[in-house]
């Protein structure tokens, strides 16, 4: 019994690697253990080995497990395979073909309670409670880092789903901001300083009753199903607007592959825009202001889902200079910081190699303020930042320019 | 034989060390060549010490080894040919102190090739031989085939940048041969063991040499509607006495695949294009670039274009080296081959690689280092449709005795390996295939190195497939 599902990696997606191995050295976890098996080629072959009949078996899952599924291994592919695609494949494939407590908890998570507010909004409650009467020191070592990474929730705004934001100035036309699962409960903050953004650059701000989660954590860990429910929910959802804006790399990358998924998802696909690029394009047009520098500087971190999957690289870096701020590169190969979703959870070894090292990175740039677009990025930063003893402030590009910008209206209004 | 073996390597080395499952057997059955072969079980070595266990138990267990680094070797060097112990070198991967005044630095097997020379730019250093896949490919896998790639043409192999090396033999005892200098005394060890595909014993570490970086460079881009007219040129720059640093050529098909993915502004339309690229003293090479127009001029080409930044120089560089993985936008499977001719004799070969083409339908796109005369033509194609492979390997060999005939040679840098082992007879007589056999014989008597490789079968003219008594006549 080889594969079982119609998402299975497919004999053309398989078959377009030539196995040259050009991928190898931007794999983080080739890298770190030198293994063809914890390769992108050596995957790509287990793959072929199981569509040439072989089982689906605890060593393949182990195989599979272990990809980040950062991507970072497209980018730099001669062949253009589609690797995040068959990995998801291949992941529905073992989604499918194997059972126990553990795959019924993570789809419990992934695939149903990221889809309930209330069930998101009591989560980030309830580890707001464990993070300030410390008991997150007894959680299970796994889970304690990302307790630590988290944002705390005082004075947090509420959601954002529902509401609207008239547009400021030339009206450019009607933009819906994806609320996510866990950006509307932890980083309202980011959602406040987009939608003012996004109506001081013209655009009419909306975000749907009726949407849910993007489904990306439910797509990487192979819940093939959930992930077109979820992308049909969404795709009625928003169905009208111009533009949907995504605040968070990982949501913004998923949405623009929802092809993958439903069909008429690349209608969508071509709607959505993340939102460093709405951000920067309105400060390259003039209809954002250009600040004056600071002298702050601010390390830049970015998400392997804006970088590898988007391609977006240029507009935090633009967004955070027009914020009067000096950007100091953390890793000029963009490799992963380890966080990959629930991956910190499942395999917290690699995960935490890759966290420590990415927060030396960023120690040795001295900078005391990092940007980063992705709030798995932003938790894993902050609790390896705070495991180095590095004091620093880890926040969104857009985030951190709505603040420069206050500060400078401000300033304007007493003069 | 081997379940015991297991063991033992997992109670010496820790279960870290050791992969056994089937499919991660299968996994490591390949490199990126054509040639499948399943290994018995792989070992990830993390140090000398580690090296030598594995070569004692094997050795003891009468299980031959393979050495193998990120498998990017295109001739079957680090597949086995049996149920051998395959030993990965990517653990390896140590770079010693950079010694500034003598140039030079200890490496580990497992290094990556382009690693190295990152880790001594802020020295000013480079290690010179830079194969396309040096991204990749670790310093090992360039010992064991003498490796090359497109600035070899003025700056020599992987041979010439070989210092010393440790070596651990087939008993398991570590020697180290040749020295910090260039030219050490007594029988050279060490220039035997580079190019030897892992077949005399196990390098674990490399002294090499370090280059200087260039204080300048000019990188020139030309077209030719004629290939004739791009072969003449290469001629013409080397009779001129100019050695440029590199000197590459793609044909037409060749530019469209690798534009698709670099948009390094290649020519599309051109029958040829032309890589030159000049080093050296910033006053030298703007004359030496001001020549390689003034030629490429007089040989009618359509365009010339000097990169004006290290962004556009970058750009060419990456589009010639993911050349051979762009080729997997036509079709599923891919031959790259790997043969010499004479340089005078280059579009005599280009027009016979054309014929063979055509004869076997297998499209075959043409990249190649023209400034010796080593020929890339990749084969494109589908092996699972029937009969395919078979007009492959008939083309292959066409490819082969072409070049033979013309002067040429079996491989320029790709290694013999598995490949091209039974063509060794083409330019060796039986008794330079015996003196090989024999070398190998007096390295490692008990053949447990490597078997398979390089020496085509029957090459000793006494082969009794194990070491003949002491005292025999042979």
């Amino acid at each position: 019994m080889s594969w079982v599902t119609r998402h299975a990696p497919r004999a053309d997606e398989l078959s377009s690697c030539i196995q040259c191995g050009l991928c190898l050295p931007s794999c983080p976890t080739f890298r770190l253990t030198g293994l063809e098996t914890a390769s992108p080629r050596g995957r790509l072959t287990a793959m072929s080995a199981v569509a040439a009949g072989r089982p689906v078996d605890s060593r393949f899952e182990e195989i599979m497990g272990a990809c980040l599924q950062c991507r970072a291994c497209e980018v730099v592919c001669p062949s253009f395979v589609p690797f995040g695609r068959a990995m998801e494949g291949a992941r529905a494939e073992i989604a499918a073909q194997t059972s126990g407590f553990t795959r019924r908890l993570r789809r419990l998570v992934t695939a149903r309670l990221l889809r309930s507010r209330t069930a998101v909004r009591l989560g980030a409650v309830a580890a707001s409670i464990a993070q300030s009467s410390r008991l997150d020191r007894l959680a299970p070592r796994r889970i304690r880092g990302s307790l630590a990474g988290m944002r705390s929730l005082k004075g947090r705004p509420p959601s954002i789903v529902g509401r609207t934001r008239a547009a400021r100035g030339e009206r450019r036309g009607v933009a819906a901001l994806l609320a996510g699962c866990v950006m509307d409960a932890w980083f309202g903050d980011v959602h406040t300083a987009t939608v003012e953004l996004l109506a001081a650059a013209g655009w009419e701000v909306v975000s749907p009753r009726g949407q849910t989660c993007c489904g990306a954590l439910a797509a990487h860990d192979g819940w093939a199903d959930d992930t077109r429910k979820m992308a049909s929910v969404n795709m009625a959802a928003f169905r009208g607007v111009d533009l949907v804006v995504v605040n968070s790399a990982g949501c913004g990358a998923h949405m623009k592959e929802y092809d993958h998924w439903a069909d008429g998802g690349e209608e969508l696909a071509t709607r959505v825009a993340d939102a460093n690029d709405v951000v920067a394009e309105a400060i390259v047009d003039g209809r954002l202001p250009r600040l004056s520098a600071s002298g702050d500087r601010v390390a830049v971190q970015d998400p392997c889902h804006l970088r590898h999957v988007q391609r977006i690289t240029d507009q935090p870096r633009e967004i955070l200079a027009a914020a009067g701020l000096t950007v100091v590169e953390v890793d000029p190969n963009g490799g992963c910081c380890g966080a990959a979703g629930i991956y910190s959870l499942l395999e917290p070894d690699m995960s935490s190699r890759l966290g420590s090292s990415k927060a030396e990175q960023v120690q040795a740039t001295g900078a005391t303020l990092v940007a980063s677009a992705n709030p798995g990025c932003e938790i894993q930063l902050r609790s390896y930042l705070s495991e180095l003893g590095h004091e620093a402030r880890v926040a969104h590009p857009v985030e951190l320019y709505w603040e420069a910008l206050q500060r400078s209206e401000r300033r304007g209004a007493v003069r | 034989m081997i379940p015991s073996l297991e063991l033992e390597f997992r109670d010496r080395l820790g279960d870290e060390q050791v992969a056994s499952d089937p499919l991660d057997l299968y996994v490591f059955g390949k490199d990126a060549g054509l040639v499948r072969g399943e290994p018995g079980l792989v070992v990830f070595p993390r140090d000398t010490a580690d090296v030598a266990t594995i070569m004692r138990l094997a050795g003891r267990h009468g299980v031959p080894v393979v050495p193998r680094g990120s498998g990017t070797g295109l001739a079957g060097g680090a597949v086995t040919t049996g149920p051998h112990v395959l030993l990965v070198t990517t653990r390896m991967n140590r770079i010693g102190g950079v010694d500034v005044e003598n140039l030079c630095v200890w490496v580990q097997p497992g290094v990556i090739n382009l690693d190295l020379s990152i880790h001594t730019t802020p020295f000013g250093l480079h290690y010179a031989p830079d194969p396309s896949s040096q991204s990749v490919c670790t310093i090992g896998g360039n010992v064991a085939n003498n490796s090359g790639g497109p600035h070899c043409l003025a700056e020599g192999t992987t041979v010439n940048h070989v210092l010393a090396m440790e070596m651990v033999t087939p008993d398991g005892d570590i020697v180290t041969v040749g020295g910090p200098a260039p030219d050490p005394i007594g029988l050279d060890i060490r220039g035997l063991m580079v190019g030897s595909e892992g077949t005399l014993g196990i390098v674990t570490d490399v002294l090499v040499n370090l280059l200087p970086n260039p204080p300048a460079s000019r990188t020139i881009l030309l077209a030719f509607s004629e290939v004739q007219h791009a072969a003449a040129t290469v001629s013409g720059i080397i009779a001129n006495g100019l050695i440029p640093a590199a000197l590459e050529m793609m044909d037409q098909p060749m530019t469209v695949a690798v534009e698709r993915f670099a948009n390094a502004g290649f020519p599309t339309e051109a029958a040829a294009v032309l890589i030159a690229e000049v080093t050296g003293h910033p006053s030298a090479v703007d004359a030496e670039a001001e020549l390689v127009r003034r030629l490429a001029t007089s040989h009618q080409a359509t365009l010339i274009r000097i990169a004006s930044d290290e962004a556009e120089r970058k750009r060419i560089w990456l589009g010639r080296k993911s050349a051979f993985g762009a080729i997997a936008q036509m079709n599923p499977d891919y031959y790259l081959h790997d043969t010499v001719v004479p340089r005078t004799r280059l579009v005599e070969a280009i027009e016979q690689t054309y014929s063979i083409s055509k004869r076997h339908d297998i499209p075959m796109l043409n990249v190649f280092h023209a400034g010796d005369g080593n020929l890339h033509p990749l084969m494109s194609f589908d092996g699972s449709l029937p009969g395919v492979m078979e007009r492959v390997d008939a083309a292959g060999k066409d490819l082969i005795e072409m070049c033979v005939a013309i002067g040429g040679s079996l491989s320029g840098e790709h290694g013999i390996g598995m490949e091209k082992r039974d063509y060794m007879h083409l330019v060796f007589d039986e008794m330079d295939l015996d003196a090989q056999a024999r070398i190998r014989e007096a390295l490692d008597p008990g053949g447990r190195l490597n078997p398979g490789k390089i020496v085509p079968q029957g090459s000793r003219c006494f082969d009794f497939g194990r070491p003949p008594p002491v005292g025999t006549w042979v």
